[in-house]
């Protein structure tokens, strides 16, 4: 392996990118672009979820419940019905998200401790906001049927009204924002866009048919395959820098981390995910083959199977094996200790040495296929 | 318009997917066992969050409460630890998404009503927190409720009286599949639609053989015509794929007309096309026009609901939700599927997405025919 | 070589045409007029203007300013009349390389509105003509240059346009397969074709039926080969065969410089030296004295018709020093 050989792969790899400033800016931007997107995305706070009430019991113990429940910002009163069949004309034009149901004998029941005979009903196909609705109703009607119980307590004045009090305290993140987390979480994604670049490189050569001319200079196979890689490497690490310049200053994630070994280990990541792009299309002749199967098996997979949407201990097992084979999972790991717990190397050393493990796999794989398939 | 012209450039167009034989049988079957894989990973309730459990009471009353919340299913059990120091290092090592600590005392403090019970929770992965923040809330008010009516001395079986019954509509199991395929299915359909539609032009400029294209006679509308045919056909099947594994393989039901659904699919196939169109020819390389996709789609991606709600987001994100038309489409999709939804209900996505269709079709059928003087 | 049909048809009609690209002209107001069943050529250096021009005959680069005509038709106002009557070869192959040579020409056949039976007579047909009926399903990546470009010939001609344009047709192909190249051209054009081409290539242009220099988006100078050799207004060319040629072209251009010699040029020609001046001829002896003086056998020496070649660049360098 000649470190010449390999340079010159790269500069000319480097001056394809650079060759218009077209796709030098999108390969460049594309990422930031994306991230900045999602970010604003996810900056708010449910809000204002509408849903009906059904009061069937019209008291003014069932009034008083109602305004309780509909007195902060995040349940909005969009409508008081007469009848279910309304609840389900809006439920099925997607104009309320929940639904509030009292029983005739709400106000009786309350005031004889039997119970509190309330329904809420959910639009099961948006569980986000559903899931909320629930979430705030219930807990409403939980301290309502806490102060109507202690005003049962004859001569108990002074009785707590919790009986658990729960401390929540959420570390890194108090007020548990999305985007305070998945900011992190999305660099790994956003990051892994320059390996579907990679992964036409070779089949640009191919479809071009100036592969041929460049196996036979005395460049080596792993020269070449290096030399592919090594741009996107760059690319990958300005981005580095840009995103965790735009994740600080504009959208005020804490980076708590060292971020010089942020910058290795992205380096690593980077390698590992690169050779699997090279891996991925090396295998195909057209770039348009290159580009379907590398939104297969490199897109979709580190959207959905990263662990950055969907805790990856939950997932079955086969989708954890495989997620433990995808580079994005162990960088969004890294990533997100680093800004947030801001963790160092002795607990990241077993992502760090995943990701070598995985970029040396992928890269041996390209050079044994490559002489293979191709010379 | 002379169609066998046009099904010639069709034909053309195939022959060179038929080379990588493989293109289209993955594109069409990979993409279907891909959502197949990705909708088994991730339609499913959050469980197996590991959870710290530091019980400083060790009562009958501590571990009621820790078997309360370990029957929520949501968590397993990481370990019983004696001190926080353990719990910190979980955390920081991301371990672990949850902890509760059980202060001494705990059953004593039950009866003078001023128990308290601390949660820590591993805010640097905010989603599953959250999941657990839930169950552990759920667990706490329930037993809140039921000690406080032992008190009054009411049989604290009562509880469950006492807390609101809870109906979901459209999808009474709480199935989580019900709503991720179908946003999964559609970001697979957009990116296949953008992508084959991006390459077409941008593949022949690249390769030099566009401007032998152009001097034939074909009129400017034929040969886009041409072209779309085989992305049209790719992006069906495609969805007819998908919609079968979302329909068979994760029970989503289709409770409304499948007709309207597939005719609203083509529909939608059409506008995606449009935009693929006028990436393909303000691209140069196959590569810009790959780079272009991922923008556009990502953007979409968006405003399906899937890593937020659109409802949550900033008004002017709102606002721009409208003019994407991949939003409407997802409504339409978990409309006829899930809530049946027929004309009468839908009218106002299927309006949006035809006057977004029209305008996109108009623009982009315009800009390609000038772009391919 | 075969005669120019008399035919005096007009095809092809340019008039001040003139194209900017930015503050770059590329063609500078250029006149031509080529006739039914003619091999026009257009001769330049790269980039003085040659496939800008075919691109706007084409109608797919709009003219800054002047008139273009194709088989009567103003280019521009009704493409559909004559892209169908026209056939076209780019610089570039533009076959379709993931295809095969069939393939290839099923595709262009049926965009020219072939129907089935004409189809596959015309793809026989063409096969036969190019000599590829035995690599008809070779893909085209496979094929080597010379079969590839008679491949790109036979998709242009294999819907019997009326008009052919060949922009830089053989470029980059061995001399024999330029030569089979040729014979196609000819039959064709003597089958009343109208065949524009473009060439930087001295002895292709030596085939075509007439000229056009073109230097700089201009065009310097029109007519047949022979015209143009007649009008050779440098009067005669001596060729020389010295033993050392480059240490002859030396020699002699520093005794130009020392105004010892008036020649216009001294260029050689592998191992001969072609000298080019006013009254050459009476030179001949000081020109060869100058040699023995330095050292150098100036061998056979006599005068010869001037070649294309030596037109071309007496040509280029005139209307530099304008």
């Amino acid at each position: 392996m000649a470190f010449r050989h390999l340079m010159a792969v790269a500069r000319k790899e480097l001056a394809h990118i650079l060759r218009d400033g077209w796709t030098l800016s999108l390969v460049l931007f594309t990422p930031l672009l994306v991230l900045i997107l999602m970010a604003y995305a996810l900056s708010a706070d449910i809000q204002h979820v509408p849903i009906a009430v059904l009061d069937r019991d019209r008291s003014p113990a069932s009034r008083t419940f109602v305004a309780q429940i509909t007195a902060g910002d995040d349940l909005e009163l969009y409508a008081t019905v007469e009848d279910l069949g309304a609840v389900e004309d809006l439920f099925t034009r997607g104009e309320i998200k929940g639904a509030l149901i009292i029983a005739p004998t709400f106000a009786a029941d309350v005031a004889s401790l039997k119970g509190m005979p309330i329904q809420i009903i959910i639009d099961g196909t948006e569980p986000e906001t559903g899931g909320f609705a629930v979430e705030q109703i219930g807990r409403r009607a939980a301290e309502f049927a806490n102060a109507a119980i202690v005003n049962q307590l004859a001569g108990a004045a002074g009785e707590s009204l919790q009986t658990i009090d729960l401390r929540v305290r959420a570390w890194y993140n108090p007020s548990l924002e999305p985007r305070v987390d998945l900011i992190p979480g999305l660099i790994s994604l956003v990051l892994a866009f320059p390996a579907l670049s990679a992964a036409l490189t070779l089949a640009r050569e191919r479809e071009h048919g100036t592969l041929e001319q460049l196996l036979a200079t005395p460049i080596g196979r792993g020269d070449l395959l290096l030399g592919k890689i090594v741009p996107y490497i760059i690319v990958g690490l300005i981005n580095v820098i840009l995103i965790t310049a735009v994740a600080r200053v504009w959208f005020r994630v804490p980076f708590n981390g060292n971020f010089a070994l942020y910058f290795g280990l992205s380096a690593l990541f980077m390698f590992a995910a690169l050779s699997m792009g090279v891996l991925v299309g090396m295998f195909m002749r057209t770039q348009a083959a290159a580009l379907a199967l590398s939104f297969l098996l490199l897109f979709f997979p580190a959207f959905f199977l990263t662990g950055i949407f969907f805790p990856i201990v939950a997932m079955p097992e086969i989708a954890r094996l495989e997620a433990m084979g995808l580079p994005g999972t162990h960088y969004a790991i890294i990533t997100r200790g680093v800004f947030l717990p801001g963790v160092g190397i002795e607990v990241l050393w077993p992502y760090a040495v995943m990701l070598i493990f995985l970029g040396v796999v992928f890269t041996a794989l390209a050079a044994l296929f490559f002489r293979k398939k191709i010379g | 318009m002379n169609l066998r012209r046009i099904l010639s450039l069709a034909w053309k167009d195939t022959l060179h997917l038929r080379h990588d034989w493989w293109l289209p049988a993955f594109m069409l079957l990979g993409g279907a066992m891909e959502l197949l894989l990705i909708g088994w990973a991730t339609s499913r309730p959050v469980t197996n969050l590991p959870l710290m459990v530091l019980d400083g009471d060790q009562s009958r009353a501590s571990r009621t409460f820790v078997s309360a919340v370990m029957n929520t299913g949501t968590f397993v059990l990481e370990d019983y630890v004696r001190d926080e120091v353990a719990i910190r290092e979980a955390l920081a090592r991301g371990t672990i998404y949850a902890a509760v600590i059980i202060p001494p005392g705990y059953a004593e403090q039950i009866i003078r009503g001023e128990s308290t019970i601390a949660v820590l929770l591993n805010g640097a992965e905010s989603i599953p927190a959250t999941e657990a923040l839930r169950a552990i809330e759920g667990v706490s008010s329930e037993l809140g409720l039921a000690i406080m009516l032992e008190r009054m001395g009411l049989d604290p079986q009562d509880v469950e009286g006492f807390l609101p019954s809870l109906r979901v509509w459209f999808n009474e199991s709480l199935s989580e599949a019900y709503y991720t395929t179908p946003a999964e299915l559609g970001l697979m359909m957009e990116f296949t639609v953008l992508l084959f539609a991006a390459l077409s032009f941008s593949r022949e400029r690249e390769l030099g053989t566009l401007e032998q294209l152009l001097v034939m006679p074909y009129s400017r509308l034929e040969l886009i015509v041409g072209k779309s045919i085989p992305v049209i056909a790719i992006g069906f099947i495609d969805f007819l794929l998908m919609l079968g594994v979302v329909h068979f393989f994760f029970d989503v039901p289709i409770r409304g007309s499948l007709f309207l659904l597939l005719i609203l699919a083509l529909g939608y196939i059409l506008v995606e096309l449009g935009k693929g169109m006028v990436i393909s020819v303000v691209s140069r390389t196959q590569h810009q026009a790959f780079l272009l996709v991922l923008l556009v789609g990502m953007v979409d991606f968006m405003f399906t609901g899937y890593a937020a709600p659109v409802e949550s987001m900033p008004a002017i994100l709102q606002y721009l939700a409208n003019i994407v038309p991949a939003q409407h489409w997802l409504e339409i999709v978990r409309g006829i599927m899930l809530k049946a939804s027929d004309l009468r209900v839908l009218w106002p996505q299927i309006v949006a997405l035809i006057v977004l269709g029209l305008f996109i079709g108009t623009f982009s059928f315009r800009y390609v025919r000038r772009a391919l003087y | 070589m075969p005669e120019p049909k008399p035919d005096r048809e007009t095809t092809l009609v340019g008039r001040n045409l003139v194209r900017k690209f930015g503050d770059f002209t590329a063609v500078d107001g250029i006149d031509f007029e080529v006739h039914r069943g003619e091999i026009f050529g257009f001769l330049g250096p790269n980039g003085s203007g040659k496939t800008t021009t075919i691109r706007m005959m084409l109608g797919l680069l709009p003219p800054s300013s002047g008139f273009m005509e194709v088989l009567g038709i103003p280019v521009g106002e009704r493409p559909e009349l004559i892209r169908p009557r026209v056939g076209y070869m780019a610089q570039q192959f533009s076959m379709y390389r993931d295809l095969t040579a069939e393939q290839n020409l099923r595709f262009h056949g049926t965009a020219y509105g072939l129907t089935n039976q004409e189809l596959r007579a015309r793809i026989d047909q063409t096969l036969d003509l190019t000599g590829l009926r035995g690599r008809r399903h070779v893909k085209t990546e496979e094929l080597s240059g010379g079969w590839r470009q008679r491949l790109a010939l036979g998709a242009a001609i294999m819907h019997h346009p009326q008009v052919l344009f060949l922009d830089e047709p053989t470029a980059g192909v061995d001399p024999i397969s330029r030569r089979a190249f040729w014979e196609l051209l000819y039959e064709q054009a003597a089958s009343g074709i109208t065949v524009f081409v473009t060439t930087h290539y001295m002895e292709e242009a030596e085939h075509c039926h007439r000229l056009a220099f073109i230097r700089r988006g201009r065009i310097i100078a029109t007519g047949s080969p022979d015209e143009l050799r007649d009008r050779f207004e440098d009067g005669e060319v001596l060729e020389l065969a010295p033993s050392d040629a480059a240490e002859a072209v030396r020699i002699l251009r520093r005794a130009r410089a020392r105004e010892k010699l008036e020649l216009k040029e001294i260029e050689m020609y592998g191992s001969l030296v072609h000298l080019i001046g006013p009254s050459v001829r009476r030179k001949k002896r000081s020109i060869m004295r100058e040699l023995r003086k330095a050292g150098v056998n100036p061998g056979r020496a006599e005068i010869i018709e001037p070649s294309l070649e030596d037109v071309f660049i007496a040509r280029m360098r005139s209307a530099e020093h304008d």
